[in-house]
């Protein structure tokens, strides 16, 4: 049995280890990172039986709850953790050849803390721990962004800086009044002691804190850091920032309203905030030439779907939303490392540069298609059922507002349609300009990635019962409240 | 046996790829052998008892299942048929291209897809299929480059709003009824409310009538056609189009039943003579904007909107005899519109173009081909014993009896649309002077004629027995609750009218023995070149002396204003609302950071001041 700690005691460790190991043997250093994500992934994946049946808490230090800092690994915390290794450990292979002229340690190091802080979001079953956690994601972030050193990096990275530090201090500050008043950090605690979000000693903190997170997650009007960051950073990074980063952010988001607030007033608040930033990033990706700043908005958008479909609050919606959050990741980190070897071979992110990309890059120009489709919600993709869930969902409800919501949600496709559509047709069939080009033989390490992904993407698309149990017992989890409380604080 | 029907279509699209990345001639034999093993498989479940079979328990809480019916046989037979036709077509139109494996994957992809759609046993396997089949559409459009990109965009985006209709219709079916299989449903919505019905009826006519063509839902459907690879023009026009007259059928006739979808509303104002008023349009006006064209293959395009007005017009119209009329027009359709498309493919493949301004006198050079495209057009315009000459009676007929002149009026006027433009492209194609460039147009290759000959071969034969397909039809008809038609083999007869081939032939027989004799009796022919016949004898003058732009210019000066197409306009300035809504929408990200920092700022005190001044939460 694995301890869960080990999921981020390893990765930690490795991180820093990654500038010893390179004044000894420089050639290991590509594979550290890969052994630690698949060392996660493997872990992560043994737990998720066990987590199933009752989730694993872990304390450190050996104290009780609530004084300890505890991870709990339920069935979400163990499936979302799986997932950031799985991606991790692609993205890692993906950056051998990537990688080739910047110097590799530096970028490894700040790469495995920002999966490890990514990791401990989606494991810590206490707030201040929540806030350390996502104070490593941001800052590896902010750094990685920067990466290349180019002028349109730097001031990426600057605005994210200011915009998520400004986030995190309204999360710390949000944290720092609930610690005031209820004298306790850990989130079953919380549950058991906060009755209600009226009051404003509860509604304060816990906008504070949602708004501080919201930076994060990329819920619109807090979510303008993105297009630059997300476009700017190598294309490795940007996959992980848009496949895993602001799914965490959104996850925390959820963990904090349904479980430690259990603000289920708010919820119909975050369905719309959802739609308002699903169709702000849909309609400002329609109008871009940049391929990255379009999936950029592309995510955005997404990001208010999964909001959407979580704040429809019914067991289905949060399945659905999950469900969307992982078939986001898995779609959105294929685009960006197909995109990264087209703008390679290419030289340009812009749309109209792409094409003849069909001749030049066979299979990444194929995981652009599958990843887009995915994205638009075509069968037989993951996407088609995350889409299908959520839409099920809203009209489930029966209420004339989810129908008209949905109704929006259904253009937000149609836009979304729109501009995927156009940059396959630019990659498959615009021709190549006059010009002949060469087909070059892709690294192996680069391949490996895009066809795995592609592989999930469909047969999770077809066989969509291979996960949805598990999201179910993981939705579960988010919406019960008490049971939490039960889990961490024993039967008291 | 279902089941595996599609597992061939699909896995047959999977392997041909991969082979023709080994040899592109087994690719070929394969992809033809599997639609054959298809075609096969199909016809053995003919007049089956109607089962259903489960595929895939448990999509997503659904058990997707399988289902034949005569209904969905016939179109499934169809499908199969003009797939192998179109597949041997295929062999020598698509060598030279680039990307032949891409392209024979998608056909397969699409024929599949139709199969999935027409063999589904609930609406959630026939949802999936069709956007299937709607996606992998989209990218054969596109495969031409050029004109082609935007061709396909307009495509996808109209089917992306279909499709969304679909999804809403289909799950608020589930949430009311708590299923979707289309045996059960045809239960509950007898019980449905009328508003429900017609809201659930537009949804489904939203996405149908997109795939149909119907106006207002046509603007994709001209450039599409035309710009696509010649053999996959000929399934789209044959039978993807047709899939939006199938899911009518299934929704007005299977599901809701002829006494909902008959009784919503009175008179004019009833649901299902709306939609008939629609298709009259839908028959007229393009079957004119079709006389207008100067491409053969929108001319063809435009005409297939029109036919599929017939079509529609048959489905809505209400009586038994007008729906086997609709169903048998959407059978002779498949046929003659297909080989039009692969005659007018090969025609262009041939001389490089398709401006009908720029052909002319391809008769000598291509007599095979001239012939199967006359057949074709016969049946387009419906001569008698061709077969669209019988979809057409009866739908007069059925319109006049039922006492609708303007409907009967209006299927007469896009006929005379059809025989315009139906003798333009036969005349400007292969009649009056031969270019010199295309003086060395060979023949082409026996694939090419073949499916041509074939299906020409069925149009006259079905013509002449149009009671092979009634018969089938009246069994559709009759499952879905029409009293049965009284079919012969030679034709159809009812108390208000007969109409028996056996007499046309002997009247036609007659008529060539008095033209055979007149020529006999006449003086001595001989033989002059094809310039001869234009100068009388005269010396053949140099250069281009026959014109046939303007072709109908009369005509034009009359029609062309009423033609403005103010759908595509509307159209076009949706696009343009939400280009410039995009545009708007962007500028929220100024690239000011402190314009960033005030939302987020902003946000949390508004968040909060409606919290102090309200408490809504």
């Amino acid at each position: 049995m694995v301890n869960p700690a080990l999921l981020l005691a390893v990765p930690l460790a490795l991180a820093f280890l990654i500038p010893l190991v390179r004044l000894v043997a420089r050639g290991v250093v590509k594979w550290i990172p890969v052994f630690a994500m698949a060392f996660n992934f493997i872990a992560s994946v043994l737990i998720i039986p066990r987590a199933l049946e009752e989730a694993i808490v872990t304390e450190i230090g050996g104290f009780p709850a609530p004084f300890c800092i505890n991870l709990v690994a339920g069935p979400l915390g163990s499936i979302l953790s799986s997932f950031i290794a799985l991606i991790g450990l692609l993205v890692a292979i993906y950056s051998f050849d990537y990688l080739r002229e910047v110097p590799t340690a530096k970028y490894y190091t700040m790469y495995l803390l920002l999966l490890t802080g990514a990791t401990g979001i989606v494991l810590t079953g206490d707030i201040f721990n929540l806030f350390v956690f996502f104070e490593i994601l941001c800052i590896s972030s902010y750094s990685l962004v920067a990466y290349q050193g180019n002028k349109a990096g730097i001031e990426a990275s600057v605005k994210y800086l200011v915009q998520g530090s400004i986030g995190s201090s309204l999360l710390l500050l949000g944290i720092g009044l609930i610690y005031g008043q209820y004298g306790t950090l850990n989130m079953g605690d919380l549950a058991g002691k906060i009755e209600g979000i009226s009051s404003p000693s509860a509604f304060v903190p816990l906008v504070l804190m949602i708004t501080g997170l919201g930076v994060e997650a990329a819920i619109f009007p807090l979510n303008a850091w993105l297009p630059d960051a997300h476009s700017s950073a190598p294309s490795s990074i940007s996959a992980v920032l848009s496949g895993v980063a602001i799914g965490v952010g959104l996850y925390s988001i959820a963990r904090i309203l349904f479980t430690v607030f259990g603000g289920t007033a708010l919820l119909e608040t975050l369905a719309v905030i959802g739609l308002l930033t699903l169709l702000v990033g849909e309609l400002s990706a329609l109008s871009q030439d940049d391929v990255k700043r379009l999936l950029a908005y592309s995510s955005i958008g997404q990001m208010g779907l999964i909001a959407f479909g979580l704040g429809l609050a019914t067991g289905e919606g949060v399945t659905g939303g999950l469900f969307q959050l992982l078939s986001h990741g898995l779609s959105k980190a294929l685009l960006f490392l197909s995109v990264g070897y087209m703008i390679y071979r290419s030289g340009s992110k812009k749309i109209s540069d792409l094409q003849g990309s069909w001749k030049r890059t066979p299979v990444a120009s194929l995981g652009f298609a599958v990843g887009a489709f995915s994205l638009v919600g075509l069968p037989p993709f993951i996407g088609f059922p995350g889409k299908f869930l959520i839409v099920r969902s809203a009209l489930l409800k029966g209420e004339l507002f989810y129908t008209v919501l949905v109704a929006f949600v259904l253009f937000a496709t149609v836009v979304e349609g729109g501009y995927f559509f156009r940059v396959v047709q630019i990659i498959f069939f615009k021709g190549t300009g006059g010009r002949r080009l060469k087909r070059e033989v892709a690294p192996v390490s680069g391949l490996i990635p895009l066809v795995v992904l592609m592989l999930l993407i469909l047969i999770v698309g077809v066989y969509p019962g291979l996960i949805t149990g598990l999201i179910d017992s993981a939705a579960a989890e988010l919406t019960a409240r008490s049971s939490y409380f039960t889990l961490v604080m024993g039967s008291t | 046996m279902l089941e595996a029907i599609l597992v061939v279509a699909f896995g047959g699209a999977l392997v041909s790829y991969f082979l023709g990345r080994w040899t592109s001639r087994i690719r070929d034999y394969f992809a033809l052998g599997v639609w054959i093993a298809i075609l096969g498989m199909t016809s053995y479940l003919h007049q089956i008892e109607p089962k259903i079979s489960t595929f895939y328990p448990g999509f997503l809480g659904y058990d997707l299942s399988l289902r034949i019916t005569s209904l969905s046989w016939l179109f499934a037979v169809t499908v199969a048929a003009v797939s192998v036709l179109v597949i041997i077509y295929s062999f020598r139109y698509i060598k030279g291209h680039e990307k032949r494996n891409l392209f024979y994957f998608l056909l397969l992809l699409v024929n599949g897809g139709m199969m999935g759609i027409t063999l589904s046993g609930d609406l959630l396997s026939f949802y999936i299929f069709w956007e299937i089949a709607s996606w992998s559409t989209f990218l054969l459009i596109s495969f031409n480059r050029g004109k082609a990109l935007p061709a396909g965009l307009r495509y996808v985006v109209m089917s992306v709003i279909g499709s969304a209709a679909m999804l809403v219709a289909t799950l608020s079916l589930y949430s009311s009824y708590g299923t979707l299989a289309l045996s059960d449903l045809s239960t509950h919505l007898a019980t449905a409310g009328g508003g429900y019905v017609i809201f659930i009826f537009l949804l489904f006519f939203v996405s149908f009538g997109v795939k149909n063509a119907i106006v207002p839902f046509h603007t994709w459907l001209p450039p599409a056609h035309s710009e696509a690879p010649a053999p996959f023009s000929a399934v789209l026009s044959g039978l993807l189009v047709k899939m939006g007259t199938y899911g009518l059928i299934l929704i007005f006739y299977l599901i809701a039943g002829m006494k909902i979808f008959l009784g919503l509303g009175t008179g004019i104002w009833s649901f299902h003579y709306i939609i008939s008023a629609l298709a009259g349009v839908t028959i007229v006006v393009p079957s004119f904007i079709a006389v207008l064209q100067d491409d053969a293959k929108k001319t063809l395009a435009w005409s297939t909107v029109g036919q599929a007005g017939y079509i529609v017009l048959g489905v809505s119209f209400g009586t038994g005899l007008a729906l086997a009329a609709g169903i048998f027009h959407f059978l002779n359709h498949a046929m003659f519109k297909s080989l039009l498309f692969m005659s007018i493919g090969t025609v262009e493949r041939k001389t490089s173009t398709r401006d009908l301004n720029e052909l002319g006198g391809l008769v000598k050079r291509t007599p095979v081909l001239f012939v199967v495209t006359l057949v074709g057009a016969a049946g387009l315009i419906g001569i008698p014993l061709t077969n669209g000459f019988f979809s057409k009676w009866m739908l007069y007929k059925t319109l006049i009896l039922e006492g609708n002149p303007f409907l009967a009026f209006a299927a007469l006027v896009g006929t005379w649309g059809t025989v315009l433009y139906s003798y333009r492209l036969i005349h400007n194609v292969f009649f009056g002077q031969l270019p010199e460039k295309y003086r060395d147009v060979t023949r082409t290759s026996f694939s090419t004629y073949l499916p041509m000959v074939i299906l020409s071969i069925a149009i006259v034969f079905f013509g002449v027995f149009p009671g092979f397909l009634l018969g089938e039809i009246n069994v559709v008809t009759t499952s879905l609750g029409f009293t049965p038609l009284d079919v012969q083999l030679w034709g159809i007869s009812s108390d208000s009218g007969t109409v028996n081939t056996l007499n046309i032939l002997a009247a036609l027989a007659v008529v060539g023995v008095m033209v055979w004799y007149l020529f006999r009796s006449s003086a001595e022919t001989t033989e002059v070149s094809q310039e001869d016949s234009y100068t009388a004898g005269a010396p053949v003058p140099q250069g281009r002396f026959t014109y046939t732009a303007d072709f109908y210019r009369p005509l034009e000066k009359i029609i062309r204003p009423y033609l403005k197409d103010r759908i595509e306009d509307f159209y076009g300035m949706l696009v343009g609302f939400v280009g410039v809504l995009s545009d708007t929408v962007r500028r929220i990200y100024t690239g000011y950071v402190g314009t960033y920092v005030a939302y987020i700022l902003a946000l949390l005190a508004a968040v909060l001041l409606v919290q102090l001044g309200w408490k809504p939460w």
